[in-house]
């Protein structure tokens, strides 16, 4: 009577096996590493973010465990752009059905657009506008996705040159992120990513009376993020047409149907792998699977989504 | 599990002029070949595998090499010393007829796996090589245990000149081992796994060293091709079977930015 389960989907015109993201940051350095992310039931991959020049990173302690999750400053350590496009392309070498998203990192539209030409050259699909690392700021100040008129700037330069489609990742460290997400469509971005990192925050040593990651503060992530990633999606899916990677504490099945539900068209799952294992992916999926069965339902696209909030004035 | 604890170095043993063993009165209940990350939270955070681990201390050995171990050696018992872990995979301890081959400041972590397989009453043979006794660590304490010990530099401190491996090669030829455990430097390892590929039912497991970063199979700087395998996480001991399969041993590995370097 009923017919097969199925968790594909589509995104931007490219077919996924699953609904399931690696975002940007997370395992995303080799082309080994997304390709035993693949292996372990992940649909579409982000790279590192890259940057022109390669870097280090912070050093260490990098990441910090609470009870809530993580807080890292990775600090947008990367190969660089010519190398890390160069894992992506042996990766989709290995495995070219896998949609790549190339995540890349500047500080000014022009650097963007540079970095998108790099881009254009590789086998990547999409091409994925960090406008909000929150764990460089001493580096490179406020994280772009804070102001409107930057946001407008980077994409719509980006868009200009890339021939592939763009994805805003935008932050959650603002107090108006749907007008952001309007923004950035408005600017002709093909999709939207969020949220990034929350914060930033930070842990301390009691008894070195320090703080415990060497950058003082990083970005807060795990599951006690979701509540504030499903409202940064749904108010934002309420306000804007292009399809969203909703991204923030997704560590279950039902954590990815609750997401899907307010309003993603993918669902990003990157901490998780550290608290959950690498075999989180499956276990994801096999728990979107069961709630479709068990509402009847053969596919992702049948998950009902909440009611968009009516626009206010 | 993996909670961070920050406790004072119970004491310094200076192994050579620049090897330490750092000691901490801490039930770490690490298996062997796991390690720590350890940090000041001022000079950065390194990965250490553990080379002793009883129920009411545990240590790290060291070698000098840059920035963050010169550091290190400023420290002195009583200071404070932030850890966490113990993370990674760990020596299986199967085999009843076993040859551990260590190479340098690597060798360490085979002290502890070796008093465990004693322990379960495994016999074993111990080879212990360094490039010159000043990179010849532990062989005091495996005299102690008893058993049959080998060392050689490629000095010739001792005797003869040669390599772990050259010692592993006669023993493999004269005896009827059912398991090697090797921890040495990537090179070594090499040379290694080519002379037990002419013991082809034979199993071993080695013990490796990348570049770490995040140790809880996140950041994605250590994994090793073309498996992916984190070696945070999967690793660090990895077993013969996926051995064979890395085409990165041996060749290269990536930096802290995760560019490839490569082994000279």
């Amino acid at each position: 009577m009923k017919g097969k389960i199925s968790l594909s989907t589509e995104f931007l015109g490219k077919k996924t096996k699953s609904p399931l993201v690696l975002p940007a940051g997370i395992m995303g350095m080799t082309w080994s590493g997304m390709r035993y992310v693949i292996e372990n039931g992940c649909g579409i991959i982000t790279s590192k973010s890259l940057t022109l020049e390669s870097r280090s990173g912070h050093p260490g302690p990098v990441v910090a465990e609470f009870a809530g999750g993580l807080l890292n400053c990775m600090g947008l350590c990367n190969p660089g752009i010519i190398d890390g496009l160069a894992e992506i392309n042996d990766f989709k070498k290995l495995m070219p059905e896998i949609p790549v998203i190339a995540s890349v990192f500047a500080t000014t539209a022009e650097d963007f657009a540079e970095l998108s030409r790099y881009v254009n050259d590789s086998k990547s699909d999409f091409l994925e506008l960090n406008l909000s690392c929150p764990n460089v700021m001493d580096e490179f100040g406020l994280p772009l996705a804070g102001s409107k008129e930057q946001v407008t700037d980077i994409v719509k330069l980006v868009k200009k040159v890339s021939k592939i489609p763009v994805i805003a990742k935008l932050s959650p460290n603002v107090t108006n992120l749907s007008e952001i997400a309007v923004t950035a469509e408005a600017a002709g971005a093909d999709a939207l990513c969020m949220i990034n990192t929350l914060g930033p925050g930070m842990l301390v040593d009691i008894d070195l009376v320090k703080p415990v990651l060497s950058n003082r503060t990083g970005g807060v992530s795990g599951v006690c993020v979701k509540p504030i990633a499903l409202r940064a999606v749904y108010e934002s899916y309420s306000r804007v047409t292009i399809p969203i990677i909703g991204t923030g504490g997704i560590a279950s099945g039902s954590d990815a149907v609750e997401m899907l539900m307010s309003g993603a068209s993918l669902v990003g799952v990157g901490s998780a792998v550290y608290a959950g294992g690498i075999e989180v992916f499956n276990i994801i999926n096999q728990g979107i699977a069961e709630y479709l069965k068990k509402h009847n339902y053969t596919n992702i696209g049948q998950i009902p989504r909440l009611e968009k909030l009516h626009e206010q004035a | 599990m993996s909670r961070r604890n920050t406790i004072a170095i119970a004491r310094i043993v200076e192994e050579t002029p620049t090897i330490r063993t750092f000691y901490f009165d801490y039930d770490l209940q690490a298996k062997p070949g796991q390690f720590i990350m350890l940090t000041d939270l001022a000079n950065g955070e390194k990965p250490f595998s553990i080379s002793e681990c009883e129920s009411d201390q545990f240590g790290v050995t060291i070698k000098k090499l840059g920035k963050f171990t010169s550091n290190l050696f400023e420290k002195q018992a009583g200071d404070l010393l932030s850890f966490r872990g113990a993370y990674g995979s760990s020596f299986s301890l199967k085999g009843n007829n076993i040859l551990l081959t260590g190479g340098g400041y690597a060798t360490p972590p085979l002290y502890y796996l070796c008093k465990e397989l004693l322990r379960k009453g495994a016999q074993v043979t111990v080879v212990n090589g360094a490039r010159t006794r000043d990179d010849l660590v532990f062989c005091e304490r495996f005299e102690n245990l008893g058993l049959e010990y080998k060392k050689i530099t490629d000095a010739g401190c001792f005797g003869r000149a040669g390599t772990s491996v050259d010692i592993a090669r006669e023993l493999l030829s004269n005896n009827d081992y059912d398991m090697v455990y090797v921890s040495g430097p990537e090179l070594m390892m090499k040379a290694m796994r080519e002379l037990l590929q002419s013991y082809p039912g034979l199993n071993y497991e080695f013990l490796f060293e990348r570049y770490m970063k995040c140790a809880i199979g996140i950041c994605g700087n250590c994994t090793m091709d073309p498996l992916g395998i984190r070696l945070c996480v999967e690793g660090p001991v990895l077993a013969g079977h996926q051995v064979e399969k890395l085409t990165e041993f041996g060749e290269y590995h990536r930096n802290a930015a995760g560019k490839k370097e490569y082994f000279k």
